[in-house]
């Protein structure tokens, strides 16, 4: 159910597609820059007769594995990265140099393109319903606790002792 | 009735961005649950798996877990 719109511009037919790009920038782009890296990646997509839908705003987060990129001879690691994203619709040639500019820039660490839908996708889940639960380890009754307590702390005789035991066991 | 965490929060599509209803499809191991586990239809786990393949190669979700 991707959506293909066909618009006839001059004697080409032009076919575009809903897309969405992630985009994780690195951490060692400082907070300010990650903008200017950001509006290079809108700039390639409105040049090639992009236009958007939505857009998530780049924050730093932990990764879930770290990643290592080449860079010349040396092989840097990364384990934290900005993620962001960018819904858009754009012609399907377009998307084929979008993704190669992509992997060109060097302060991005890694980035996906696929085809998605116009919709929200994003899930918005119901809150959880409790579910009322029979409990069988619950303790029925707390002052028991309290005299164990107070038993442990002054010296008990052992009568007292016998009875608490006494008490135990018949349960 | 099918009784599955997708048709009961009447989630049509499966983002990969969704973490924590991914979760919800993988095993302390990080692999992804069978459909006996997971009660989804056909289409809906293969929606699952590929978002849950597009979370890991973002560092969104682990390969592996120990």
């Amino acid at each position: 159910m991707i959506a293909e719109e066909k618009n006839t511009t001059d004697d080409r037919e032009v076919t575009t597609r809903i897309y969405e790009i992630g985009y994780h920038v690195a951490a060692s782009v400082k907070e300010e820059d990650v903008e200017k890296v950001v509006s290079l990646i809108r700039e390639t997509i409105e040049k090639s007769g992009g236009s958007f839908i939505a857009e998530g705003a780049p924050s730093l987060m932990k990764l879930a594995y770290p990643m290592t990129v080449r860079e010349g001879e040396k092989k840097i690691e990364h384990d934290r990265a900005y993620f962001g994203w960018l819904k858009f619709e754009a012609a399907t040639e377009s998307t084929e140099a979008l993704e190669n500019s992509l992997k060109l820039n060097p302060s991005i660490v890694r980035s996906i393109v696929f085809k998605t839908v116009r919709e929200d996708t994003r899930a918005k889940m119901k809150a959880p319903q409790l579910r009322e639960v029979k409990r069988t380890d619950t303790i029925k009754s707390t002052p028991k606790r309290a005299v164990a307590e107070e038993a442990g702390k002054a010296p008990i005789s052992e009568e007292k002792l016998d009875k608490a035991l006494e008490e135990l066991t018949t349960e | 009735m099918t009784n599955n965490i997708l048709t009961q929060n009447d989630i049509q599509h499966v983002d990969y961005k969704d973490v924590d209803l991914l979760k919800q499809f993988i095993n302390p191991h990080g692999r992804v649950l069978g459909r006996k586990r997971t009660g989804l239809t056909a289409k809906q786990q293969r929606a699952v798996e590929a978002a849950v393949k597009r979370a890991r190669f973002m560092g969104l979700l682990p390969y592996i877990q120990k």
